[in-house]
Order: structure tokens, then sequence, then C-alpha cells
């Protein structure tokens, strides 16, 4: 290890990489957006990298809509989009879809999967329903947090405790889920071993994690605690040893509760449970002493918190980057730095010093011009994702690919002309009808690749055909069924499926191809629409 | 201990991410949308290499008695009403049940001394499947989807995994996962027919359409990925061009293609069918199939279920190790026997036999593996393991090895190192050809 900080430092040395090492960090009143692209602007100009260019106002917009609501925009919203000549209208655009409750529901779907590997609505451990009206209710990610770990039995945020209670059979699983969703740390190999990669982790920090969390119990539907517990482990050397309650930062919690459940305890507790089985709301009595809350406590003290306020920066940095500041987003420890350190410890500052709020933290990404890039890059020599120098391509997720689907493929004049509300209303339509399709698709991870069923989903898929491919209806083909016009068709699909004008080849392509099947026009743009929803710029956020 | 991490540029530059990577394309691709070739035909069992491995899996779902298959204790108070017999090889007897395999056993080695600790469907199936137990935030992908990826090729014309599960009355104990592996691997499932979902072309689509629209979304994938590159789109091109190969091997799945004689041979069950398809596809080049023959589960009236199911196991596992034979592929096809676990010696008050993880048996047979070898001994009674003693681990290693894959070889997640079975576990050499 020490070989490899020597190599480290010797290689930060010979290359020069200045703000890699010192430099100060901005003064906090700064802007997100500012202080983000500085810091990246400096590092690709210290590479010497040329940046891609800002993405145009079309691609841009879509960019903005499927990260925010996790749709794409209507051609209503791409025209008045591009034809604005205001200088603010892309921070009125952002303020606008952060204000619709599609915002908030996509949001929490998306949070939903960071803390649920296997996330949906109904299955074991999702929490979507409460992070939804968390999310209306504009909660900071420090209380989320503190509910989910402390749902305690109010009415309003007694569903966070699915969260937990889904894991209550296996402490392990709950130790490193909790660690990895807010603390950007995997601990699990540091259950058998020393970690074998990381000098800060210990057996006893993931024993002493679990410690916080193993007295975690089911009462029959309801989460519940013990009022003591004692985790012991097999060190690789020595005797077995007594887990202390430990966070990862090393700090310890004192306490005189690290003892096994006596006889009498442990009656009671069953009788509590047999108790709920025959009335469901018979009190659970509370410990006087709550791990759980202790962790809470030590989590987002000042200097402990450090893990917290990091993992969140990096976790939102990679939803609307594509790519964290640190990857993998659970290996956030010394051995593995930041791409950009004073950024993500500036952007951990600040959101801790405003209260963890996410939407701020959002707002100020998504406003950067580091966010803005293009995704195509003009030469051979492509900047690596590191350097933050051009945008990635991001699958979409299952409910992108859905909701922008059934919008992609429904008659553009359905979202035209209609008042805010209504508009609202449709768009919930969309994302609703497109539930059945999206539990088909798989959920984008790290090297993600997609696989052979959902082209052949796509290909041979009833479903598709008619729902959303079919000329029945309010639908896309149902309006240009009697387009004679080949090239009104097409531009009027590009428009509505790509969320931009045609370009020059489409019209010398796409064209002649429908105009060669003069005689059944209707199939030759059915075919048409196939190759644009199942091409790669549908497919990815670019 | 201190592994580098992985980094990506280092790995080469396949054909994944050929697909990906910027297209330089004129206008001149765009001109003559007539003049684009259609895809290929399948791959034909004669392109394969000769040494591409393969796996039939005979997945025995709810846990067939090794009592009354491969390793029977005649005469014993747990050992029940069938006797034992000789087999080709000398000293070695398994149940009266199965007189066709007992004639093959030169070409099968049993693994009778399997102690896999977990009894209990659901949990016990994941780890037969994956060859240890997932860990806190890690899914491991199962056998299929290995080798799957070791075996399958990018552009294959067929698919990677093929799993058969579709006797277990709704019981959904063991679906095929493909772990920290993803979709790419994950199996192509069949649970309701013998054919797969979405294979077969909408009858409201004509073929020269079908192809036709494949071809423009080629023209704009291309058009798209100019300046731009991602593993990810890579993948997504990639699915895309294998839809037409996979549609044609849609015939793999229609034993109607099999002349009449090699239909009979195999006989007229759901399970001989599919056992049968297997074959098909492995001949294809198919890495995995795994058929699911269910349900095992004799809690009650052990004997009865055994006397109906086991004379069926043994006629068409005897059938295709023959018919591999002959096509003189037994040398690169392996075929294992695998349940979630066996069941326990003891014979219940209803003339049952309960869940049993500590001692019972599995057989794999040619491919890289001693015929006629048995590896394992449990005592009198089949109580538990009193030699060489096997876990699911140490059954993976082996069945790797065979195939001739590094069984100590890494995945990365991330940037940790995940070696295929867990560190530690070794192959069994005695068995190993």
């Amino acid at each position: 290890m020490r070989l490899l900080r020597l190599v480290v430092l010797v290689y930060l040395t010979f290359t020069g990489t200045r703000s890699l090492i010192a430099d100060e960090l901005p003064p906090a009143d700064r802007a997100i957006d500012s202080v983000i692209d500085q810091l990246v602007d400096a590092r690709i100009a210290a590479e010497k990298i040329s940046p891609a260019p800002q993405a145009d106002d079309a691609t841009l917009i879509r960019r903005l809509t499927l990260d925010l609501q996790g749709r794409i925009p209507t051609t209503v919203e791409l025209n008045e989009f591009i034809n604005s000549k205001k200088s603010d209208k892309r921070s009125q655009l952002v303020e606008r879809l952060m204000a619709s409750p599609a915002f908030d529901r996509y949001q929490a779907i998306l949070f939903d999967s960071m803390l649920n590997s296997d996330p949906g609505r109904g299955r074991s451990g999702s929490v979507r329903d409460y992070l939804t009206q968390a999310m209306k209710d504009r909660k900071p990610w420090d209380r989320i947090f503190r509910e989910l770990m402390l749902p305690g039995d109010d009415e309003k945020t007694k569903s966070a405790g699915e969260f937990l209670r889904a894991r209550v059979q296996d402490a392990d699983r709950m130790t490193n889920d909790v660690s990895v969703a807010f603390f950007g740390v995997n601990v699990s190999c540091a259950q058998c071993h020393d970690h074998p990669l990381v000098r800060d982790w210990k057996q006893d920090h993931f024993f002493g994690m679990k410690s916080f969390l193993a007295r975690t119990y089911d009462a029959n539907g309801q989460l519940a605690e013990r009022a003591a517990g004692l985790v012991k482990f097999k060190p690789t050397k020595g005797p077995e040893r007594e887990a202390k309650l430990m966070f990862l930062t090393g700090a310890v919690v004192e306490t005189d509760t690290l003892r096994e459940l006596t006889k009498d305890e442990q009656k009671k507790e069953k009788e509590i449970t047999e108790k709920r089985k025959k009335e469901k709301n018979a009190p659970i009595p509370k410990p006087d002493f709550s791990a759980r809350e202790k962790l809470v406590e030590v989590a987002l003290k000042s200097k402990e918190a450090e893990f917290f306020a990091r993992n969140i920066v990096n976790r939102l940095w990679h939803r609307f980057l594509g790519y964290g500041l640190v990857n993998p987003l659970d290996q956030m420890h010394s051995e593995n730095p930041a791409s950009h350190p004073l950024l993500l410890k500036w952007l951990a500052r600040d959101t801790a010093a405003h209260q963890y709020d996410i939407r701020r933290l959002v707002r100020g990404i998504v406003m950067s011009k580091t966010y803005s890039r293009s995704s195509q890059y003009p030469s051979e020599a492509r900047p690596e994702d590191r350097y933050f120098a051009v945008a990635q391509l991001k699958p979409l997720t299952p409910q992108q690919l859905a909701t922008s689907l059934k919008i992609a493929t429904t008659d553009p004049k359905q979202y035209e002309g209609l008042k805010p509300d209504e508009f609202e209303k449709r768009i919930e339509q969309a994302e609703q009808s497109g539930r059945g399709l999206a539990s088909l698709i798989a959920q984008p991870t790290d090297n993600f690749q997609i696989g052979v069923g959902e082209a052949l989903l796509f290909s041979n898929g009833d479903r598709i055909m008619k729902e959303y491919l079919t000329d029945g209806g309010s639908t896309l083909l149902g309006s240009l069924k009697n387009e004679k016009d080949a090239k009104v068709a097409i531009e009027t699909m590009i428009q509505t499926v790509f969320v931009r004008n045609a370009s020059e080849l489409e019209r010398k392509s796409l064209v002649p191809y429908a105009e060669e099947r003069k005689d059944r026009l209707p199939e030759a743009y059915k075919q048409i629409l196939w190759a644009m929803v199942t091409c790669p710029e549908f497919r990815f956020n670019h | 201990m201190n592994r580098s991490r992985c980094n990506p540029s280092e790995h080469a530059l396949g054909r994944r991410a050929f697909l990906g990577a910027t297209a330089a394309i004129g206008a001149s691709a765009f001109a003559d949308m007539t003049g684009l070739d259609v895809l290929g035909t399948p791959a034909l069992a004669s392109d394969l290499k000769k040494n591409q491995k393969r796996v039939i899996m005979l997945w025995l779902a709810g846990g067939a008695s090794q009592l009354e298959t491969w390793d029977p204790k005649p005469g014993a108070s747990t050992g029940g009403p069938f006797r034992a017999i000789p087999t080709d090889v000398p000293g070695v007897h398994i149940s009266e049940l199965m007189p066709q395999m007992a004639k093959r056993m030169k070409h099968v080695c049993i693994m009778r001394g399997l102690d896999t600790k977990n009894g209990d469907h659901g949990g016990a199936a994941k780890i037969m499947m994956r060859g240890r137990r997932d860990e806190a935030g890690l899914k491991y992908p199962d056998l299929g989807a290995v080798v799957a990826r070791e075996m399958g090729r990018a552009d294959s014309k067929v698919p990677d995994y093929v799993t058969f599960y579709t006797q277990t009355e709704g019981r959904g104990m063991a679906p095929g996962e493909s772990g920290f592996l993803g979709a790419r691997y994950a199996p192509m499932e069949l649970t309701t027919n013998n054919v797969p979902e979405y294979i077969r072309k909408l009858e409201t689509i004509s073929d020269l359409d079908h192809k036709t629209r494949a071809d423009l979304r080629d023209l704009l994938s291309k058009q798209f990925a100019k300046g731009r590159y991602s593993e990810a789109m890579g993948s997504h091109n990639e699915a895309y061009e294998r839809v037409r190969g996979i549609m044609a091997s849609e015939t793999l799945f229609d034993i109607e293609k099999e002349p009449q004689k090699v239909r009979d041979r195999y006989g007229p069950t759901q399970f001989a069918q599919q056992t049968l398809i297997a074959r098909r596809l492995v001949e294809a080049g198919v890495p995995f199939v795994r058929v699911g023959r269910a349900w095992w589960d004799s809690h009650g009236q052990n004997f009865e279920t055994h006397q109906e199911m086991v004379p069926e196991l043994d006629h068409v596992m005897a059938t295709l190790i023959d018919d591999l034979k002959d096509r003189g592929m037994l040398d690169d096809v392996m075929i294992v026997t695998l349940s979630e676990f066996g069941r326990t010696p003891n014979i219940n008050a209803s003339l049952g036999r309960d869940h049993f993880a500590s001692a019972w048996s599995s057989t794999i047979t040619g491919c890289g593996i001693k015929g006629g070898s048995v590896y394992g001994k449990t005592d009198e009674k089949g109580n538990k393991v009193v030699a060489e003693n096997v876990d699911a681990g140490s059954l993976f290693a082996t069945i790797y090895r065979a195939l001739g894959i590094n069984p100590e070889k890494n995945y990365y997640v991330g940037s940790r190192p995940i070696p295929l079975v867990n560190p530690g576990v070794e192959a069994i050499e005695d068995v190993l050809a």
C-alpha cells in the first residue's frame, strides 16, 4: 500500500497537475454551477484537452426533461424552448420542470432504485410512495435518511420503515445496504477479513456498523428495536471479538447495552409480536437506548458527516452526469480518490451548509456548463470520462424509456393547447400507461449491457405493436394515416420521437423509403417509426 | 493482496467496442436502401470451433432422492424397497430404477458426497445454481450465465443461455440469474411452452418489412454513433444485430425438424422433448441449456414418485448420452444432473423423504470428466458423508475446470476482483479427465 501511495505521489509531481494537489477551496458563497465549471474547466485546461461544445437547445431540453422528469419533451415544449429568445430560458425551464409533481415522482423512483438494487413499487424494501411524498414535501436528504432509519409509528413516516424491515432477516445485508446507500461505502469485504484494498477498513468497521443495526427486528409488520444486543465476530487472527458501536470513521458510541438479551427480554419480545398478530396496533415498547438513533446522530455530526455529504453529492452528480466524481459509487475511500477532490469537497460542504437541500444541489448541477456539453466529440481522441469534457450517453431507465415511448408515439396534438394542470395530468397518464412495459426493461447499472431479450421484445412483441406502434386512437401513426406527403410525415416523426428537426441525411434516405412504398404509406411510416424508437438516439439520454 | 484496479482501457477493443465506436459514414451509405444486405444465416454445427464446450444441465427440481438414484442403500433401514444393480463399471451400483444408465456409467462421474448445508427450496436452489451464497449487496451469476459469458460469442446467432422451466406448476423456485453480469447474460427462459417468447415474427408484418426496418434502424444508429462512444450503445446495437439470427434459431426449438426415429428414441414426454431440443441447441452452439424436470419433492409417497420419475430420467439421460456419442459430441458437451438438495435417508410417516442437504448426489458426464469415477462416500444408512466431502463451490470449480475455464479467473465489480469461485475453493482433481 505504501508503495502505491509513493507511486501516486511521484506521478502527481511529474505530471504537475496542480489543481489535483493543493489549490484552495473556492469561497462558500459562490453559486454551485460556477464552482463546478471553474474546477472542471481548470482540470480540462491542465490536461490540455479541448472540451466538446455546448449541446444545442433541442438536445438540452431533451436531456433536462429526461433527467428531471423521466420523459422526453413534447413538440410543444421543444418549440417553445428553441424559439424563445429569453436569456434566462434555461433556468426558467429548469424551474418549471422541477416545480412539477412529475419531478417528485421521478426522483423518488431514482432514490428508490438507489436504496434497493431490485426496485419496483410493491417489491420488498420499496419505499417509493414514501419518497414521492418526501420529495413533494421538499424534505432534505438528512431528514429522509433519519426517517428511513427511524420511521417511528407516525402515520406519515411509518411506511419508510419498509427499507429496513425488508432486511431484518439478514443483518449483514442491512449493514452493507445502509453503508452503500448513505455513505458510499461497501464494507462487505471487511465482513470476512480486513479490507484488502483499503487500509481504512477493518473487520471492526463492518461489525461496528452491524452493531448499530443488528438490534432491529420486525414486530409483525412494524419495525422495532431491541434495548440491547451484542455482535461477535471471529477475526482472521486471534480469538473471537465483541464489536463496539463503531461508525465508519472509527467514532465509537459508548454504551452499557452491549450484551445479549436476557431470557426474560426475549420472552417479552415474542409476546409482543404474538400480541400484534391479534391486535394490529398493539404498541411496541421503545428501547431506552436506541442504537439506530445513535447511528443517525453520529453519521450527521459535523466531522463524521463527511461520508454522508460526499455520498449524496457523488450520487446526484452521477445521476446527472452519468459518471461519478468517485467511481464506483460504493467505493468512496482514501485509496480511490475523486477525480476532482476540491469540487467534491466544496459541493459536500455546500450541501451540508444548506441543510442537505436536494433541489438546490440538483439545480446547481444542471445549470452548469459541464452538464450541458454535447455528447458528440468532434475528433477521434475522445477524452476519458473522468474529465467531464464531453457528455456521457446515459441508457434510459425503464421508466424513462416507457414514458418516453408513450409520448413519442402519441399524436403530438394531444399535448397542444392544454392548460398547465391538464398537461400535467396527461404526462402522468403517459407514465402510468408505461408501467407494464417498464417492468420488462432492465435497470441500468455500471457497465450496463443491453440484452438480446429487449431487442426481441421490441422486434416481435405484441405489446409494442398494439400499445405504441398502432394507428388506432390518438397515436402518432393514427395522425399520419392520411398524410400523403412523406416529407411532412417524416419531419413530424423526427420532431416527436427525436425531439429535433430532421437532418439532411434523414430527408434523403427516409423520404425515398416511404415514397417507394406509396401504395402502403401507413405501413412505411410504421417501419420508419419502429426504426426510430429502437435506435440508440431514442434509447439513450445523450 | 495489492491487486491493482482493472483499467478499462486495457480491455481489448472487441467487437462490442467496435460497434459502439465512432462510425464514420458518408452519404453514400444512405443512398441506396435496397442494396443493404440481409443478415446471414444462423451458425451451423460444422461452423463451431471443435473445442467449444457446452453444458446441458438436467435440473431435478424439488430435490430428487439420491437413494433411489445414484447412491442406493439396499438392506439398510433407510434403503427403501428398491434394489441396487451392478453397472458397467465394476464395483459401482446404482438404483434398479436406472437399468439403462447402469450400462453407461463408464461415461459418468457420480459425486456422492455433496454436503451443501441448505435445505430450503429457494435458498438451496440459489446456492446450487450459483455455487455459493449471495453476499450482502452482491448477486452472483449462476452457472448458465458464467458459461454463457465464457463460451458465448458476442455476435452469436443463437441464444447463449436457455432454460426450460415449464413443469413446476407455478413454483418459481429456481429462475435463472445473471447476477452482476447483467441483462446481457440473462437466460432465455421458457416457462409456458417450448417456443421462446418474442422469437417469432408477428403475423402483422412481412418478413421483408421486418428486415428492411432493421436496416433502417442500422442506418439511423450509424448516423447517431458519429462522434459518440459507449459500451452500452455497442451492446444495444449488437442485441439488435442478433435478432434475426436468434429468430432463425426458432427451428432449433421445433422437434418436428428432427427425424421421427430420433424423436422416438427420446420418447414422448415433455422432459424428453425438451432434452432433445437441448441437444439441438448445443449442437448449434448454445453454450448452456438447462432442462428442468419437476416436481421431485416427495414428502409423501417417495417411492411411488421415484418409481414414476426415475425411469424417465434414466431413459432420457441414457438416450442423450448415446445421441451425443453418436454425433461425436460427448467430448465437448457436459451433462450435469443437479437438484437443490437430496432427500432424507429417514422415511417419514407418510412414506416420504424430506429435504436433505448433508449427503446427496449429483453426476457429471462427458466433456473433461473421468467417466466411471465415483467421488464421495456416505455411511451405511446414508446419513452423512464419510469421505470425499463436496460442497457447491468445489462442485462448480470442478465443472469449470472440466470445461477449460479457470475457476480463479476474476470478474470485476467496480474495482473489486471477484473470482468465479470463492477464494480457497478448489476443483476435485481426481475426477478430471
